[in-house]
């Protein structure tokens, strides 16, 4: 109990907010905005961490060219996989998303050579070599550590993540307020519309898919670099759906209210660690962890019932047609 | 010289139906056409096919003499011919002013990162966008929502949103369906005003007789997917056979 309520514990679940903040940033691009029923957003995560691993560890590359190629490569996954899907309706997208992002995780997990399979990236390297791809991340971690005199590695990371975080909020923020966004947000609300005035809607989904896809890149990186170690386990639809609740708990269309559900969601999920007192200490550990679960659905359905339109939405906008 | 739009046997079938089956017809530059005939002669989808929402399975459409039946729909809408819905397509959770200025077209401030370079092309677009709005009475609303229009408001906000492309040729569909009676005479009356002053080309379903006949320079009829009958108004009228499609052949 105590180690949870240390700085280090809280400083953790800082990084993971931080982290959520801009893999749900993306989400918030492509649905929010554009109208995109991206229910596959873990595979460019995904793709991201094992892009950067694979260039460092197999290639030897290093962190600062492996990182942007991994954020390229994961935009370029968005590209190819709208190319064929995104003139579809936006049901059968959706399906295409989460069926991607399965076999995203099914490659990872079965292409040994490539990937590691399902040992993770400590396979990445050499036979009986537990592979490392973090050592100049670590060291450009202790180097913010030292210049900002910070007491521990974890406070350095949380400045770092929410450092960048904010550079990308603030950037997408400006972006959707231009007249690109503004069709992007009149692709959301009536694609035939957009059309008829003679916009491309196929570019702009792409272009909204792939930057969208980007930021999960950049998620998928810091992921990478907090824990170390990563298995394509790590890869679960279910964080698709975290960054659902995250974006739905903020409000739709409004780029600062991915912080807010971000860090609203990250006290949830690890705030009820501290469920430990009668009768809930009578389940083991393991149990109560799935507790959170059943708690942010009770907060997701408890918006929903008096709040449909998010901490920060519109209510006006919502009853609209 | 060559008429602004021409389509020739136009065919589009929806499982073995064919409901447009070898239309053909033609629309000058500067006129007002109205379009009329029964319920499923096949008017909503010529237009659909000329406007690129179906690709015709025969024939060819021809705007100012340029193929555009291969076009998909934002590429014609570029060429300058563009068009409205019969159900008003209102962006609901955007303003009134972003519904006409989403319209304005050549805007490089549209292109990521764009946004600089397109500050001049804003202010002009605001600018007429403003001046569009007061022309249908609607700059009162230009910040509120366009969700909270009325229909009648609808039907001339998506009619001053296609102006503002800056058409050659506008397709309009059913203006007058679910409109009142004061926005029936407003709209009446800026179309014949802008095919005056700005030379704009019009063609128009409409199933408004009265409308169609007081506003149009040309009258087209369809039923079954063909052209039946065109001419001047008063020729058509006096069609046995658009009486014949009309009231059935029983009589």
């Amino acid at each position: 109990m105590n180690a949870l309520a240390s700085g280090g514990f809280w400083a953790f679940v800082g990084v993971v907010a931080g982290i959520y903040t801009i893999f749900s940033l993306g989400l918030q691009l492509q649905f929010g905005f554009a109208g995109l029923l991206n229910f596959g957003q873990v595979a460019f995560m995904a793709i991201g961490a094992y892009a950067m691993a694979i260039l460092v560890v197999k290639e030897g590359w290093s962190t600062w060219i492996a990182a942007p190629l991994a954020v390229v490569a994961a935009a370029v996954a968005g590209v190819l996989l709208g190319l064929p899907s995104l003139r579809l309706r936006a049901d059968y997208f959706a399906i295409v998303t989460i069926a991607f992002s399965e076999i995203v995780r099914y490659v990872a997990t079965n292409e040994n050579a490539l990937t590691g399979g399902s040992q993770g990236t400590i396979a990445l390297g050499k036979v009986g070599e537990a592979a490392q791809y973090n050592a100049q991340w670590t060291r450009f971690q202790s180097w913010v550590q030292g210049r900002l005199h910070l007491t521990s590695k974890d406070a350095a990371m949380l400045a770092i993540v929410w450092t960048v975080a904010l550079v990308l909020l603030t950037l997408v923020w400006l972006a959707v307020r231009t007249p690109w966004g503004r069709v992007l947000r009149a692709i959301r609300e009536d694609e035939d519309a957009a059309a008829s005035l003679g916009k491309n809607v196929l570019s702009y989904k792409l272009q909204a898919l792939a930057l969208g896809a980007a930021l999960a890149g950049v998620a998928g990186l810091f992921y990478a670099w907090q824990f170390f170690f990563f298995s394509p386990d790590d890869f679960q639809p279910l964080l698709t759906f975290f960054a659902w609740m995250i974006v739905i708990l903020g409000g739709l269309g409004r780029i600062w209210a991915v912080p807010v559900g971000a860090a609203i969601f990250g006290f949830l999920f690890a705030g009820t660690r501290f469920l430990d007192f009668r009768p809930l200490s009578s389940l083991d550990s393991a149990d109560r962890a799935y507790v959170r679960l059943i708690v942010i659905g009770l907060v997701i359905i408890g918006l929903v019932v008096l709040r449909p339109q998010g901490i920060l939405g519109k209510r006006d906008e919502m009853v609209l047609e | 010289m060559s008429a602004r739009l021409e389509v020739r046997d136009v065919v589009h079938a929806f499982d073995g139906v064919r409901a447009v089956d070898g239309a053909t017809l033609s629309v000058e530059p500067r006129t007002i056409t109205g379009l009329i005939g029964p319920n499923g002669a096949g008017k909503s989808t010529l237009f659909n096919c000329v406007s690129g929402f179906l690709r015709p399975q025969a024939g060819r459409v021809l705007l100012d003499g340029l193929r555009i039946d291969r076009r998909s729909p934002h590429r014609i809408a570029r060429a300058g011919l563009v068009r409205t819905f019969q159900t008003p397509r209102t962006l609901a959770r955007m303003t009134v002013l972003e519904n006409v200025l989403l319209a304005a077209s050549g805007h490089p401030g549209e292109q990521l990162g764009g946004a600089l370079a397109g500050r001049r092309r804003e202010r002009e677009a605001r600018a007429r966008a403003h001046e569009l709005l007061e022309l249908v009475r609607l700059e009162g609303q230009a910040n509120s929502l366009a969700g909270t229009l009325s229909g009648g408001q609808r039907k001339l906000l998506d009619f001053v949103r296609a102006l503002m492309t800056g058409p050659r040729l506008l397709l309009l569909d059913e203006p007058m369906a679910g409109v009142g009676p004061a926005v029936r005479v407003q709209m009446l009356e800026h179309i014949l005003a802008l095919r005056e002053r700005e030379g704009l080309t019009f063609l128009i379903v409409e199933h408004d007789l009265d409308f169609v006949m007081r506003a149009s320079d040309r009258v087209i009829v369809m039923t079954d997917g063909r052209v039946i009958a065109d001419g001047r108004p008063d020729e058509v009228r006096a069609d046995v056979r658009v009486v014949d499609a009309y009231l059935g052949t029983l009589h």
